[in-house]
């Protein structure tokens, strides 16, 4: 591949991911208006608050590390969007693999732990500590999940994986192969995106007990950029691992949509659960149903 | 006098250098340079030459013993040294100076640093299995010199330590003797050849003997329990050198012994119950376990001394797991976790001994918010977790990588999955470690506490810069563990300079490094071109639940740091833990009672009678069967 074309690429699949990201957030708000019988926002709502938080006049920072939280939150997935292929271009997605994106979503997770940890507020040190309890609640379902599917392709290459499926046609997706994986993948999902009942250690409703609650202004706007990418990664790999990655980008962009709304819709079902009830219930129902789906896959 | 012999007497002249030089600051900058001697003296080694062959040579009861450095003990060797200078180097200034005035002899520190480092030299060099053996236990008793010197709770995890190792010697002896009568020889080559012939049932009394032995000093569980207290109470610079590399001579010996002299075939072969499972599953399930259960014990420390032992003993478990995949990626990968680990282990131990150099302690409930006072300490503490903790870009990430890749690829989803569990067990627990010293509430006692000095920090900053760049470029380690592995006959692994090439997945750390810095770049200028401006507040203006506290109010989050895990796997520990040492405890008891029981029972005929009618049972099922 000529250079220029990989710098194209690497340029632009973060930008497509924060524009996706943005029309994702947008969805999920009006999909909450829907079912709580309100209009909703505008469409270039998400965009606004953007504007607006960056524009806000008292920026309070606690120190370096606060502000390198929020650049590495951002630029955490900025990296990892590059290795996430999309129709058309696979930037050095054959560079990393799944294992390595996996590794890579983890690091805005840290940057936002330390940002908050500057902070010196006991409440944002509570969320933390919770936020990283959901993640080891939702990435053992995840992991197994992932070996799973690694093993089905025998690969674990994410360009590979979606050229298999892509080869095969509907029968070789890995939805289709491997419903179990898959299931347990949605259940994971829902953790993954912090959504209800698994919403604790975000706790948006009530910003004072949570990881944001010393972000203002530019700080929460970067970690609402943050969310945008955190979408856009959690459904384009679960489309590239179950349903056949995207042949153009009308098929890619409405499944990764379609992924998305399940989570959503299933949020607003839910109350919430405590750290110790989230981690009891991604450590049964999805681990149970991904090692179900890993005996069928490895026989 | 070969190159081989030239080091090794320099490291043992070094010894007495040490004990007469180390009283004074200039004599242990002199002694960090004996280092860095020895460092370049092994680099002129090449092994497989004779200058790699030493010229000493005798005989011990008909059998010949002699030293020879083969590539794979030369890789450990070249942790061994730089670790061991680095620390050196770390203790040669101020620290030094004011643990000198506090009582701590830097005679026997130095001169106990380098009698490790020459035991190891003889151990890693040995040529037969004898000679093997006299590095054992030599490397077993300079590590106590060590643990001896921390006083107080120390002595209690010295004798504990030895204790282990001596029943661990113990072992290692007996499947000396029994190699010796099995195959008639101590000579590597020849106990490779003979071992084909003999029988399976020795074969799994040797290897179990030797393995034992050498999993003791490399703490798998369940022999594990006399480490962290034992490497983590040692004075600073030697707990860093214990940690970081004394537990891998196990490894090493355990690489030695089951894949170069009983070989993959022989090792195969070792199965129960037909092959649904062998001992290479046993040794694969006992290193994730190791893996992962020190892991959530070292999340529970308050003490960060104690913590990083604990996974200390964890990450043991992944080089074990590596090793024992055998195949050329897993078991590259597990030789390379014991450079990076070493690498992060050393400057994670600097980094706590440097704030207890500066604040008295390592309570992390009685630290916080160090960043903006020590912010070198951190930054390597910073470096030494994201290494720890396996994520990029950083060298951890890259052979823990090569495990997991391995471990999917060759068929073993669980074992993978067990891996991530510790690696994410790994992530919360040195989170806390970072949060609870550096991060969260600055104490006003600590207002005033200044950077390490320099003598400190620049080994630190060097080894982070060590940690970095074998994470982006880990083909500059690579070469000489594709060396390593062909000496002891495994497959060498192929590498390019940015990590791995292959059709079932690649990494290339100098690509997906290249896209981070790249992606923080465009959050930076986001961040700091876009939108208003930043106002910095001062580090003790601070406010909770929207009450202004002052600073003399304690706020700080850190004791039980994860509750709701806590509240969900306690009662695991619990359950597993402390049942499974009970259990020990009244099985012993009730076999002791038994054999009492035996002995003085008053009808000693019944039991001759179930015995005999048992063996002809016995005898008759193999006849007709």
């Amino acid at each position: 591949m000529h250079w220029a074309e990989l710098i194209a690429e690497l340029v632009l699949m973060p930008l497509v991911a924060f524009i996706v990201g943005l029309f994702m957030v947008l969805m999920m708000r009006k999909i909450a208006a829907k079912l709580q019988r309100r209009v909703g926002p505008p469409v270039l709502q998400p965009l606004y608050d953007i504007v607006k938080l960056f524009g806000k006049k008292t920026q309070t920072s606690h120190g370096l590390l606060h502000d390198f939280g929020i650049v590495m939150a951002v630029g955490g997935y900025v990296a990892a969007e590059t290795l996430l292929p999309v129709p058309g271009m696979n930037g050095i997605a054959e560079k990393g693999g799944m294992i390595t994106l996996l590794y890579l979503t983890m690091i805005p997770s840290l940057g936002l732990a330390l940002g908050v940890g500057q902070c010196a507020n006991p409440n944002g040190s509570i969320g933390i500590s919770r936020a990283l309890t959901a993640m080891l609640a939702y990435d053992i379902p995840f992991v197994i999940v992932i070996a799973g599917v690694a093993m089905h392709f025998g690969t674990t290459n994410l360009v590979d994986v979606v050229a298999q499926q892509q080869a095969g046609g509907f029968e070789s997706w890995g939805a289709v192969q491997m419903p179990l994986l898959a299931l347990a993948g949605l259940f994971a999902l829902q953790g993954m995106l912090g959504k209800q009942p698994f919403e604790i250690y975000v706790a948006p409703a009530e910003i004072a007990t949570g990881p944001m609650v010393e972000m203002g202004g530019k700080f929460l706007g970067g970690l609402f950029v943050m969310q945008c990418f955190q979408l856009y990664t959690a459904s384009v790999l679960y489309v590239t691992l179950f349903l056949g990655g995207g042949e153009n980008w009308i098929t890619f962009l409405a499944k990764s949509f379609a992924v998305l709304v399940v989570p959503m819709s299933l949020a607003f079902l839910f109350p919430r659960y405590r750290t110790e009830d989230m981690l009891a219930m991604l450590w049964k129902w999805p681990v149970i149903l991904g090692l179900i789906g890993l005996v069928f896959v490895t026989n | 006098m070969s190159d081989l012999d030239l080091l090794l007497s320099v490291a043992a002249i070094a010894i007495v250098l040490n004990g007469l030089l180390a009283g004074q600051q200039l004599g242990r900058w002199v002694l960090t340079a004996l280092y860095a001697l020895q460092f370049a003296l092994l680099f002129s080694i090449a092994p497989g030459t004779d200058g790699a062959q030493s010229a000493v040579a005798f005989h011990l009861l008909d059998n010949p013993v002699g030293w020879q450095l083969s590539a794979f003990g030369w890789f450990f060797a070249m942790i061994t040294i730089g670790i061991a200078g680095f620390c050196a180097a770390y203790a040669a200034g101020e620290w030094g100076a004011t643990n000198a005035g506090s009582g701590l002899s830097m005679r026997w520190l130095y001169a106990g640093l380098q009698i490790n480092v020459t035991a190891m030299l003889l151990l890693l060099s040995a040529g037969d299995l004898i000679s093997l053996f006299i590095g054992w236990e030599l490397t077993s008793w300079a590590g106590l010199i060590l643990m001896l010197l921390g006083g107080g709770q120390a002595l209690l995890a010295a004798r504990r330590y030895i204790i282990y190792a001596i029943a661990g010697g113990m072992a290692i002896f007996a499947g000396l003797v029994m190699t010796a009568g099995a195959t008639g020889s101590l000579q590597y080559a020849e106990v490779a050849a003979a071992i084909a012939s003999v029988s399976t049932g020795t074969l799994w009394a040797i290897t179990l003997l030797f393995v034992v032995g050498f999993a003791v000093k490399m703490a798998i569980l369940p022999f594990h329990l006399w480490q962290p207290p034992a490497y983590a109470f040692s004075p600073g610079p030697a707990s860093a050198f214990l940690g970081a590399i004394s537990a891998r001579m196990g490894l090493f010996a355990i690489g030695l012994v089951v894949l170069k002299l009983i070989g993959l075939d022989g090792f195969a072969s070792l199965s129960l119950w037909r092959d649904v499972i062998n001992l290479r599953d046993i040794l694969l399930w006992a290193a994730a376990f190791t893996a992962i259960l020190p892991t959530y014990v070292a999340m529970r420390q308050n003490d960060a001394r104690l913590l990083l032992s604990w996974h200390g003993v964890g990450q043991g478990g992944y080089m074990l797991l590596g090793l024992m995949i055998t195949d050329s990626l897993g078991s590259a990968g597990g030789l390379l976790h014991v450079f990076n680990y070493a690498t992060y282990q050393a400057i994670l131990l600097m980094a706590v001994f440097a704030v207890i150099h500066r604040t008295g302690t390592a309570d992390l409930n009685r630290l916080g918010g160090l960043v903006a006072r020590m912010p070198l300490t951190f930054l390597a503490m910073l470096i030494g977790i994201i290494g720890l903790a396996g994520l990029p870009p950083m060298n951890g990430f890259v052979s823990k990588w090569m495990v997991y890749r391995s471990l999917v690829t060759e068929g073993m989803p669980l074992l993978f999955v067990a891996s991530v569990i510790s690696t994410l067990g790994t992530v919360l627990s040195v989170y806390k470690l970072l949060h609870n010293t550096f991060l969260g509430q600055l104490r006003l006692e600590h207002e005033y506490v200044k950077e390490a000095p320099w003598s400190m920090t620049v080994p630190m900053m060097l080894l982070c810069t060590v940690v970095f760049v074998t994470g982006v470029m880990p083909g500059l380690v690579l070469g000489y563990i594709a060396d390593a592995q062909a000496a002891i006959g495994l497959t060498p692994v192929a590498f390019v300079l940015g990590g791995i090439e292959s059709k079932a997945g690649s990494l290339d750390m100098i690509w997906i490094t290249g896209v981070l810095f790249a992606g923080f770049g465009i959050g930076a200028i986001l961040f700091y071109l876009m939108g208003g401006r930043t106002k910095r507040v001062h580090q003790l203006d601070n406010y909770a639940g929207g009450h202004f506290l002052t600073a003399d109010v304690r706020y700080q989050y850190s004791d039980n740091f994860y509750a709701g895990l806590m509240h969900r796997i306690r009662p695991w520990y619990r359950g597993t833990f402390e049942w499974a040492e009970s259990a020990l405890v009244s099985a012993v008891g009730a076999a002791s009672s038994a054999a009492r029981g035996f002995f003085e029972q008053a009808n000693p005929a019944l039991w001759v009678l179930v015995g005999t009618t048992l063996i002809v049972t016995w005898v008759m099922w193999h006849a007709l069967g």
